[in-house]
């Protein structure tokens, strides 16, 4: 025996499939735009069949092939004539279309063989017989029936506290088209339907219409004095189009006036001649509580029939459970409590408590599975193994080959398909895994197209699928296509290497490299960056700003890349001051020909710089490059001095050649004008260059691992203190993250500069750590105290700040502790550990 | 409905408004900018304006006006349809609501 589990509410308006597990249930979404609810409606289209959302979209245009409301025909001889397809459908088979598409929500990879399905109160044996029935045809092989209020109360005590549930309850079901109410009766564990009413023609569709023709077509007449209006405006008038928006916004007010007291409906009315106006309207939920007070009245006697009806008071009745997503309304709630003075219960959600109640009971019931050996031979089960029997020895046969272009620039991309083999009786389907492209069931043929159209600039992916007659999807015929849109060109060029801006890293007085094109990204690419001014640049004056566009490795120094492309823009170009902060916009495009053309907007001055650059066009700023220049310098100064504490004279020497070599055409870069004609600047440039890669490469394997123990001593010294830290723990931790995040890529690269930049960044945070560890800054202060005087820049001012942290210690005021300890440090001669790399640090200009 | 997509439905709108002013020029700059900063989210829209219909597109929901035809354009879009771009593929996180017509 196995239970349940699955848990249908098959209603008039919308259908929903939950499941039951671990204590639980799961309300499961349609993949087709990610909506709980499935529209009970199922449209024979010429070529395919539609059900729920799109299938009701055409309910009032093509009512002889599209059908909704067929629960109300359940177990009677109805038929609907389908124009489209020749032939009679019944109510049975209509329903099982929805149970159908429910089973598609699964995407737990589960085939039920069993399911509870609900029914309303007022079903016969004939209309629960045909419910079964569908259940069947949509290929379960045991179907149980549960009353619609019975599962609304298990929904309910499911969430309940309460313990004692003996006595009368209602549930009032107020939906998107109908109405019910129900008594129960709960004895010890019996709950039983003790009477029911309900009105098939009332729900929250009434109200929209009633805010379209009651509010709006009123005011839009008194406004616009279109005095016809009224009677043209409807679903087949001449205003078709303003009624369909009036009623979309109506639906919108609507939901807004459950939360607040009044909202505004905004729309464009298109008037003759070709004018139009917008209009405004204010809707109160005063006066939508009038419009719809009628209709409310109605549901309201309806329960005190049922009262007078089991002669019950109100007093009786413990509670009334509410269900129905117009029950969300809150004048509905009102009324029902100052009418009939009953507890009303809101616990449950009104749009899926059914579902979640059959899910509950299905969680109790048991089925004997299908064995096929063991199946008794009716009429049923011998169709369901030949039906089975087919499904097995045709998805033997079946070979599917998909055609199709893996990218494309195109809006849309043909998929060719051919099947090999019988495909009569089965069906197939296609979905954009967004939801937002699905052929619906069509019929399996041997070859055939479909048009796919797809999103820009993603990866768009599609699952084909193939059905039987019945809607049993064939697993293993299951295929996923992706086409990426945009993304490549299918003779493009790929980047070689990464494209990046070089921005300022104020915090650190360098720069850094951000990226714009990733690569091996195919030609051409476009993008623009939004950065801000991160010094002010006076107008007329020789300040400037320099979008220096480079190739190289995102990790890197800026230094060690090639620049490609450089706009400098001085004071004297811009009309009037560009104040730090203000933004600017950078456009970038590389075309096939790898041609570069860059456009800089500064938003403040308005005023637009355009280049377009050629790679085989070395470009140099001589700020930047004096820059570099001295960065590069401190960087191997730096090295020989820690060089010199290790036993590497080796690397030492050959540091040494690299900045004598370095230091040689300082002089010239000193001389070196800002307007320089010669070549000069290109010959520095490249030797910065060159011997910034020579100083990445020496020490070779070696120093690599070196460094690379480094970093790990590095990084394993922050992660051991971060738990202890005392100040800042999040945004330490965070930063933290940050650097390691990339940890794989910048050991794979095994570049020393990239190493070095995250070893730097890593001893920074480490600092950073220890300063907001309380324990370590009480014996940092400790030894501070211990320190000779000499060994401070002004003792005076340490000798007070002494004093400050003591009465902050004493007084456990421990930022202001922590401050003091920081400004002893600056005072401290020799102090490395905050003093900023170049002073002189200008940069490019942009944050 | 969450923030993001109200925040679109509003732009979407504002959008709507200039265009139908003729002033998208003045603001060109600026919807760039805002779309760009959205799309760092991974936040976009798609304004369906006078695309072909049919019945597999479930991107958006539709209204017929006038009578059914085997060629049908969206001529009026009243949301449009918003994605949400992660990890390289595409959510929609809200369908477009449109009316469609005879082509």
């Amino acid at each position: 025996m196995e239970t349940v589990n699955y848990g249908i509410d098959l209603g008039t308006t919308n259908s929903l499939i939950a499941k039951f597990e671990n204590g639980r249930v799961t309300i499961f979404k349609n993949p087709i735009g990610q909506k709980e609810t499935l529209a009970s409606v199922v449209a024979f289209r010429k070529d395919r069949i539609l059900v729920g959302d799109k299938a009701r979209e055409y309910i009032a245009k093509d009512p002889t092939n599209v059908f909704g409301s067929f629960k109300r025909k359940m177990g009677t001889d109805s038929q609907y004539y389908v124009v489209n397809m020749d032939e009679n459908v019944t109510p049975i088979t209509l329903s099982s279309y929805v149970l159908k598409e429910l089973k598609t929500f699964l995407r737990n990879g589960e085939k039920p063989q069993a399911a509870v399905i609900t029914i309303p109160a007022s079903f016969d044996t004939m209309q629960s017989n045909a419910t079964q029935k569908a259940g069947i045809e949509a290929g379960f092989k045991n179907v149980f029936l549960l009353q619609e209020p019975i599962a609304a109360s298990l929904a309910y005590f499911n969430h309940a506290a309460q313990q004692d549930k003996s006595g009368y309850w209602l549930v009032y079901d107020l939906g998107g088209g109908t109405f019910d109410v129900a008594l129960i009766r709960i004895e010890d564990t019996d709950m039983q339907i003790v009477d029911h009413e309900g009105n098939n023609f009332l729900g929250g569709v009434d109200f929209d219409t009633a805010i379209v023709e009651e509010i709006l077509i009123p005011e839009i007449v008194q406004k616009t004095g279109l005095e016809n209006l009224k009677e043209e405006i409807s679903s087949s008038g001449t205003h078709e189009k303003l009624y369909y928006i009036l009623l979309h916004k109506a639906e919108e007010a609507k939901k807004d006036l459950s939360y607040q007291e009044s909202t505004e409906i905004e729309f464009t009315l298109d008037l003759a001649k070709g004018d139009s106006e917008d209009i405004v309207l204010t809707i109160t939920r005063e006066r939508f509580n009038q419009i719809i007070s009628e209709k409310i009245n109605l549901t309201i006697q309806m329960v005190q029939q049922i009262l007078e009806r089991n002669s019950l008071s109100s007093s009786q009745i413990q509670q009334i459970i509410l269900v129905g997503g117009s029950t969300y309304i809150p004048y509905v709630r009102e009324r029902l409590v100052d009418s009939l003075a009953i507890t009303v219960n809101t616990d449950a959600d009104p749009t899926s408590a059914i579902a979640e109640g059959a899910a509950y009971y299905a969680g109790n019931k048991y089925y004997q599975p299908v064995a096929e050996e063991d199946t008794e031979l009716s009429e049923l089960t011998i169709d369901s193994l030949l039906d089975d029997f087919s499904e097995n020895t045709t998805n033997i046969d079946l070979d599917i080959q998909l055609s199709y272009m893996k990218a494309t620039q195109e809006e849309e991309e043909m998929l060719l398909v051919k099947v090999q083999g019988n495909t009569d009786g089965y069906q197939y389907r296609l979905i954009r895994d967004d939801g937002g492209f699905d052929t619906g069931f069509m019929p399996l043929k041997t070859k055939f197209t479909e048009f796919l159209p797809l999103i820009a600039h993603v990866q768009n992916l599609f699952t084909f699928r193939v059905y039987t007659a019945t809607g049993e999807e064939l697993a293993g015929l299951m295929q996923k296509l992706a086409i990426a849109q945009g993304q490549y060109v299918i003779q493009g060029q790929p980047l070689p290497k990464d494209i990046c801006i070089e921005v300022d890293d104020k915090e650190n007085n360098t720069t850094k490299l951000e990226l714009i094109f990733e690569r091996n990204s195919l030609l051409p690419q476009k993008k623009t960056l939004y950065r801000e001014v991160s010094r002010t640049i006076k107008a007329g004056s020789d300040e400037r700003l320099i979008i220096n566009i480079l190739e190289g490795d995102r990790f890197v120094r800026p230094v060690s890349c090639l620049v490609i492309a450089c706009i400098e823009i001085s004071g004297k170009d811009i009309s009037s001051d560009l104040l730090k902060g203000s933004d600017i916009e950078v456009s970038l495009m590389i075309d096939e020909s790898r041609q570069i053309h860059c456009s800089v907007y500064t938003v403040m001055t308005e005023q637009e710089f355009k280049h377009v650059f050629s790679v085989s066009e070395k470009q140099v700023s001589v700020p930047r490059l004096k820059d570099q220049f001295m960065e590069l310098e401190q960087e191997l100064r730096s090295a020989l001095k820690m060089m010199s504490f290790s036993d590497e004279n080796q690397w030492q020497t050959a540091c040494e050649q690299l900045l004598d070599e370095l230091e040689s055409h300082k002089k010239d870069l000193l001389k070196l004008k800002e307007n320089d004609k010669s070549d000069k600047k290109f010959i520095i440039a490249e030797a910065v260059q060159r011997i910034a890669g020579s100083f990445d490469k020496l020490g070779g394997a070696e120093r690599l691992t070196q460094m690379q123990t480094e970093y790990f001593e590095a990084r394993d010294f922050v992660e051991q203190h971060l738990p202890s830290v005392y100040f800042e723990k999040e945004n330490l931790t965070n930063k933290f993250k940050k650097i390691v995040q990339s940890e794989e890529q910048i050991l794979r690269t095994r570049n020393a500069s990239i190493l070095t930049n995250a070893i730097t960044r890593l001893n920074k945070l480490g600092w950073e750590v220890l300063y907001n560890d309380l324990g370590y800054l009480i014996g940092r202060y400790g030894e501070f105290k211990s320190w000779d005087p000499s060994r401070y820049t002004n003792y005076t001012a340490v000798e007070k700040l002494f004093q400050l942290a003591d009465k902050a210690l004493e007084n456990e005021q421990y930022n202001t502790f922590r401050q003091n300890v920081y400004s002893i440090t600056h005072l401290t001669k020799g102090s490395t550990e905050f003093k900023p790399k170049n002073e002189d640090f200008k940069g490019t200009g942009i944050g | 409905m969450n923030n993001d997509t109200k925040l679109l439905n509003q732009l979407f709108e504002l959008k709507s408004k200039i265009d139908q002013e003729n002033l998208s020029d003045k603001f060109e700059r600026n919807f760039q900018r805002l779309f760009a900063l959205l799309e760092e989210e991974g936040l976009f829209f798609k304004d369906p304006i006078g695309e072909l219909y049919n019945d597999a597109r479930t991107d958006v929901e539709v209204s017929i006006v006038g009578k059914e035809s085997s060629q049908m354009r969206i001529t009026k879009v009243i949301k449009p349809i918003i994605y949400k771009k992660e990890g390289g593929n595409a959510l929609l996180l809200q369908k477009g609501v449109v009316i469609i017509e005879k082509a």
